[in-house]
């Protein structure tokens, strides 16, 4: 197989945006392809959730691909749920790989906000089990509830260690300006103060308002290209080193251990040893974390942490930017927002700024190896990212 | 109405599935249609729960408690709760009622209770 390059990147802002799902897609792609010096591709695929059900427009690739006058390239959209970018991701990755193509382009774009927060929030429940979840009226912030009361009482995480995510990825989105949410929040008026009920009530409990991602629209590009190509083009050598993708059960109820998200301890397994590295080399990571929750599940699992030993090392600041293994630079899905096929796309290009040192003041210092955690619904489709920096 | 909730025993290896799915998880049993359907216990102990405040759009209350109940025949299910204060561990016993209603549709699912 041959080696696989990230040859541009490009995103919008993450935020309500007034213009259509195409364009959303387009803008970081053009956005990418002046990065990159690149102006002509062999290949798009567009990460996509929701455009059938929520913009009533199916085929996007092809919209998209004609949009920005890149026919006659071959075109297709990805639809894996929220782990969309990642698997879009996963399919340039292999199309670069095997020799079909030289240049691919990844785009994730999503336009949630076409609809209001009931039909989003039911657009997205769509992901559970029709039979044995939906039907009850399960959504993903009840499984997340369920599934944090759980992790509270087996591994003694509190809520104020739930809101310490949420301060740490607030605040280092105020340093990104494509980010969805721009306010900087303390744990006193989330939590202690005599308003904090108000402020932040719950939704899902022990999950509250500022424990859950935002629901944004937004793209996200990068380029994907063979070293040869790189060469060229005398942009700085990131590779994309590690793919790994691992399933579980569909129906929360039936996995062995509720509190175990094993596919992503399996995702992950399957990039680091694809890369070569162990957990613990990596500098700089963007973990999935819809629910604040899931930013300490991950950071176990995927092993950078004993399990059960997450919230501690968050506890000690070792997750923050300047501590020993920075999560969430770009302020997550919980700040940066969540659109969610745009998602693991997005990810990418923050450990890519990461890695060239383009992150300005929420830059993580002399970052070499970049990981990316994806998540498909509660946690049964996960994509897993590997990102290193060679020197040119 | 229905008064069970169902599940699917594989007749090679006796596993029992819920919900229904085409190949045994345990012994990989894959003849079409080669499960019982057998009636998911009633009575177990609850091992999680959340109330939920921000509700889809086919229900009229103000929130909803929802759970995951380890049953006696050890199998697991996710239901409603009709329970003021639920605790983990708690013994409930479940009843098949209306879960959820839109303009077309009644469905119908285990609903629990303390016993
Ligand atoms: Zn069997």
């Amino acid at each position: 197989m041959r080696e696989v390059y990230v040859a541009g990147i490009g995103i919008t802002s993450f935020t309500r945006l007034e213009y259509p799902l195409v364009e959303i897609a387009a803008y970081p792609g053009l956005m990418a392809l002046r990065d990159s010096g690149i102006k002509k591709i062999d290949h798009l695929y567009v990460a996509n959730m929701g455009s059938c059900r929520i913009n009533h427009q199916s085929g996007l690739a092809s919209a998209v691909v004609d949009h920005m006058s890149l026919t006659p390239a071959g075109a297709e959209t990805i639809e894996n749920g929220p782990a969309s970018g990642g698997s879009a991701i996963k399919q340039g990755y292999m199309a670069v790989a095997s020799g079909l193509h030289d240049v691919v382009m990844v785009i994730g774009a999503e336009r949630m906000r076409e609809v209001n927060s009931l039909d989003a929030t039911d657009f997205v429940a769509t992901l559970t089990h029709p039979h044995a979840e939906y039907i009850y009226g399960i959504t993903l912030p009840s499984l997340a509830g369920m599934f944090t009361r759980l992790y509270m009482e087996k591994y003694g995480v509190t809520s104020r260690h739930l809101a310490m995510v949420a301060v740490k990825n607030q605040a280092n989105a105020m340093d990104n300006f494509y980010a969805h949410i721009q306010q900087e929040i303390t744990i006193e008026g989330i939590l202690d103060s005599p308003e904090a009920l108000t402020n932040n009530p719950y939704v899902a409990d022990p999950l509250r308002f500022f424990d859950c991602c935002p629901v944004s629209d937004g793209g996200a590009c990068v380029i994907l290209a063979t070293k040869d190509v790189l060469k060229k083009l005398e942009k700085p050598m990131i590779k994309l080193s590690g793919v790994g993708q691992a399933t579980d059960s569909h129906a929360i109820h039936e996995r062995k251990e509720p509190t175990d998200l094993l596919a992503v301890r399996e995702a992950a397994r399957q990039s680091f040893e694809m890369a070569g590295i162990k957990p613990r080399d990596v500098d700089v990571a963007e973990l999935h974390d819809a629910f604040t929750i899931l930013e300490i599940v991950e950071s176990e699992e995927v092993g950078f942490f004993k399990k059960g030993e997450g919230h501690i090392a968050l506890e000690k600041g070792v997750t923050k930017i300047g501590g020993e293994l920075p999560i969430n630079p770009s302020g997550g899905l919980k700040a940066r927002g969540h659109p969610v096929g745009a998602t693991g796309v997005a990810q990418a290009h923050e450990i890519v700024l990461q890695l060239r040192g383009e992150a300005e003041k929420r830059q993580v210092k002399n970052a070499k190896i970049g990981f990316t955690c994806n998540l498909g619904g509660f946690g049964n489709n996960v994509i897993c990212l590997t990102f290193v920096k060679e020197e040119n | 109405m229905a008064t069970n909730v169902y599940a699917y025993k594989c007749r090679r290896c006796g596993k029992v599935h819920y919900p229904y799915r085409t190949i045994c998880k345990k012994c990989g049993e894959n003849d079409h249609n080669e499960f019982d359907i057998v009636p998911l216990a009633k009575k177990g102990k609850l091992i999680t729960y959340t109330h939920l405040y921000t509700l889809p759009a086919d229900y009229e209350t103000k929130a909803l408690t929802l759970g995951i109940v380890e049953l006696e025949d050890g199998n697991r299910i996710t239901a409603q709760l009709n329970i003021q204060e639920p605790q983990i561990g708690m013994n409930v016993v479940g009843k098949v009622d209306v879960v959820r209603q839109d303009e077309y549709t009644k469905y119908l699912g285990m609903v629990f209770e303390k016993t």
